[in-house]
C-alpha cells in the first residue's frame, strides 16, 4: 500500500465518521467531530499491514474513532459560566456520539466491543478525573496517565481483534506525539493538565522540559526497534517516521530494506 | 414527603429496590476518589427511582427475575444520572434536589468525566445482557434522548414555538427512556409481544404526563420543595406548556417577551412565577396531562389484572397529583 493509498484510506475513515454522526444541529454549530490523525492511522494499521479485515472490523475501528471524538468533544467543554450555546451543543454532541457508537455496535451484534470500549471510557474518564485531584504523580505515573487517555480505547480494538502485536509501537508513538505537544505547549508558556500534574513532582518548567526532552529521546529509540519487530512494510515505515510522527528521526535514512 | 408517599406505593418492591439501590453504589465504585464521591454525590441526593420501578412492575408480566431485571434496571438508571451531570452543565445549575451539582460543587470537567464514566458503566452492566433487540431498543433510545436535547437548545427562548414542539421535545427527553424501561422490563421478563408494546405506551404516556406535571410544578411549587428556584425553566428559557398557554393572555405575553433571557432579579422571578401560577395556564397544561394519563390508563386495561397493574394504577394517579 503506497502513501497516497493510506492518506486516502484515513481521510476515508473520517468521512464515514462524519457521516455516522451527521447531525443538523450539531454540523452548524459546534466544531465537528475531530480524531487526530495518528489515532485513525494507528486504528487503521492492521489494515495498512496486510492484516485480514473484515466489515465488522472497520465497523469496530470507525467506533472507535466515535469514542475518540466523543470525548474530545467533551473535553472542549471550558469552564466558562454561563455556558455558551456552542459550548452546550458541545456537551451534547459528546453524548450524541456516545450512542452512535453504541447503536452502530449493536446493529452489528458486536456486544463484546460496546463492553470493551466502555471498559477503555471508564479507564479514560478515571485518568482525566487525576488532573482534578490533588494527589502527586510521580513522572512514571503521569506517563502512565497518558498512555491510558492516548491508548486505552485502540487498546480495545487491538484486543477484540487479535491485533497485540501491534500495542507497543502504537502506544509508543501516540505518547511520542503527546509529549510533543506537551513540549510545544511549554515553550510557549501554556500549562495543560499534563504539565500541571508534572509540575507536581518536578516543580520547574526547565526540569519538566528536561523530562519530556529525555523521554521523547528514548521513546523515539524505541519505536524504532518497535517498527522492526511489527515488520511493517517500507511505505508503512517511511509514512510512519515521516508524517505521522513529528520527526526528529527525518534525517535518518531509510533503505528499501529498512 | 412526596418521594416518601411514593415510594409507599411500590412498597412491594422494597428488597428488589434496595438490591437495585446496592448494585448502583457498586456500578459508580471507582479507582478514581474524585468519580466516587461525583458519582455517590449524585447518588446520595436521591431520586424517585422511576425507571427501576418501571421495569420490576413489567417485569411482573412475565417471568419474574430479578437477577434478569436489575441487569436492565441499573443501567437504565445511571444512564438517566449520567444525562443529568451532563444537563447540569449546559444549563449552568447550581443546585439539584436541593444538593449543589457536581458542576458547582467541583467543576465542568469533573462533571463531564463523571458524566462520561456513569454512562460507560451503564453500557458496560448492559453488555450482560445478549439480546440484540434490548440493544437495539436501548441504543436507540439513547439517540433519541439526545436529540431531544439538542433540540431542547435550538427551541430555548423561542417563546413563538408552537405545542407540536413542546410535545416532540418532552417525548424525546423524558417519555422515550420511562417507555424503554417498561419495555425492556417487559422483554427480560419474556412476555408476548402485545403485553410488551401495552407497556411500552404506558410507559410513553406516563413519561409525558409525568413531564407535563414537572412543568407545570416548576411555577406552582416553592424553591424549597422543588430543590432549586421557581421558575428555572423560565430562567433557562425552557419554553415548557404552562408558558405556552399563559403566552395567549397578551399582557403576560409582554411580559414574558420583555424578560426572557435577560439578567432578572429574584424579585421578578417571582413575579413571572406568580404570574403563570394564578393564569389558568395552570389547568391547561394538567389537562392536557391528564389526558395522557387517562391514555396510559387504558393501556393497563388491556393488561392482565393483578398487583403489578394495581400498582401502575397507583403510581399513574399520584404521577398525576403530585405536588413537587
Amino acid at each position: 500500500m503506497n502513501g497516497q493509498q493510506i492518506q486516502s484510506k484515513i481521510i476515508s475513515m473520517e468521512i464515514d465518521v462524519l457521516k455516522a454522526v451527521r447531525q443538523r444541529t450539531l454540523d452548524q454549530l459546534t466544531e465537528g467531530p475531530f480524531v487526530k490523525e495518528a489515532r485513525l492511522f494507528f486504528l487503521l494499521l492492521p489494515f495498512f499491514n496486510g492484516e485480514q479485515w473484515s466489515d465488522k472490523m472497520e465497523t469496530s475501528a470507525r467506533t472507535v474513532a466515535i469514542v475518540y471524538a466523543a470525548l474530545h468533544a467533551h473535553d472542549r467543554v471550558k469552564e466558562e459560566m454561563p455556558i455558551s450555546k456552542e459550548q452546550q451543543l458541545t456537551v451534547l454532541a459528546g453524548d450524541f456520539y456516545s450512542g452512535i457508537y453504541y447503536q452502530l455496535l449493536a446493529e452489528g451484534k458486536n456486544i463484546e466491543m460496546v463492553q470493551k470500549l466502555a471498559t477503555a471510557i471508564i479507564q479514560v474518564s478515571e485518568k482525566k478525573a487525576s488532573f482534578h485531584e490533588l494527589a502527586l504523580q510521580q513522572p512514571e505515573q503521569v506517563e502512565e496517565t497518558a498512555t491510558v487517555i492516548e491508548t486505552a480505547l485502540l487498546n480495545a480494538f487491538y484486543v477484540e481483534n487479535g491485533f497485540g502485536h501491534y500495542k507497543q509501537l502504537m502506544e509508543q508513538s501516540l505518547l511520542y506525539i503527546r509529549y510533543t505537544e506537551e513540549l510545544e505547549a511549554l515553550k510557549k508558556g501554556e500549562f495543560s493538565y499534563l504539565l500541571k500534574l508534572l509540575s507536581g513532582s518536578l516543580i520547574h518548567s526547565t526540569f519538566i522540559e528536561r523530562w519530556l526532552v529525555d523521554r521523547l529521546e528514548a521513546l523515539g529509540n524505541e519505536i524504532l526497534e518497535s517498527i522492526n519487530d511489527c515488520e511493517l512494510d517500507f511505505e508503512l515505515k517511511n509514512i510512519l517516521l515521516h508524517q505521522i510522527i513529528p520527526h526528529r528521526h527525518s534525517a535518518e535514512p531509510l533503505t528499501r530494506e529498512g | 414527603m412526596e418521594k416518601m408517599k411514593l415510594k409507599l406505593l411500590y412498597s412491594d418492591l422494597k428488597p428488589e429496590l434496595e438490591l437495585i439501590e446496592k448494585e448502583l453504589e457498586q456500578a459508580v465504585d471507582s479507582e478514581s476518589l474524585l468519580l466516587n464521591d461525583a458519582s455517590l454525590h449524585l447518588l446520595q441526593a436521591g431520586g424517585k427511582r422511576i425507571r427501576p420501578v418501571f421495569v420490576l412492575l413489567a417485569g411482573k408480566f412475565g417471568d419474574y427475575d430479578i437477577e434478569l431485571l436489575k441487569r436492565v434496571a441499573v443501567p437504565l438508571e445511571l444512564i438517566h444520572m449520567a444525562s443529568l451531570v451532563h444537563d447540569d452543565v449546559i444549563d449552568d445549575s447550581e443546585i439539584r434536589r436541593g444538593r449543589p451539582t457536581v458542576k458547582s460543587e467541583w467543576n465542568n470537567s469533573v462533571a463531564m468525566y463523571t458524566g462520561d464514566f456513569i454512562l460507560a458503566r451503564a453500557l458496560e452492566r448492559i453488555t450482560e445482557i445478549e439480546s440484540p433487540r434490548i440493544h437495539d431498543i436501548l441504543s436507540k433510545t439513547l439517540i433519541e434522548v439526545c436529540r431531544g436535547e439538542i433540540i431542547q437548545i435550538e427551541d430555548k427562548y423561542r417563546l413563538d414555538q408552537s405545542l407540536r414542539d413542546y410535545l416532540r421535545r418532552i417525548k424525546r427527553k423524558t417519555a422515550l427512556l420511562i417507555s424503554s424501561s417498561c419495555e425492556l422490563g417487559a422483554l427480560v421478563a419474556g412476555t408476548d409481544e402485545k403485553t410488551a408494546a401495552h407497556l411500552r405506551r404506558f410507559g410513553y404516556f406516563i413519561g409525558m404526563s409525568f413531564q407535563i406535571i414537572d412543568d407545570i410544578l416548576d411555577f406552582t411549587a416553592s424553591d424549597q420543595e422543588l430543590g432549586k428556584p421557581a421558575g428555572s425553566d423560565f430562567i433557562q428559557g425552557n419554553i415548557t406548556l404552562p408558558i405556552l398557554y399563559a403566552r395567549r393572555n397578551p399582557q403576560i405575553y409582554q411580559m414574558l417577551r420583555d424578560n426572557l433571557n435577560q439578567d432578572i432579579s429574584d424579585e421578578k422571578r417571582l413575579e413571572i412565577v406568580r404570574t403563570i401560577r394564578t393564569s389558568s395556564a395552570v389547568d391547561e397544561a394538567k389537562r392536557v396531562s391528564e389526558r395522557y394519563l387517562e391514555k396510559a390508563l387504558k393501556e393497563l386495561d388491556y393488561l392482565p389484572k393483578g398487583p403489578a397493574t394495581k400498582t401502575m394504577r397507583k403510581i399513574a394517579f399520584f404521577i398525576g397529583k403530585r405536588k413537587f
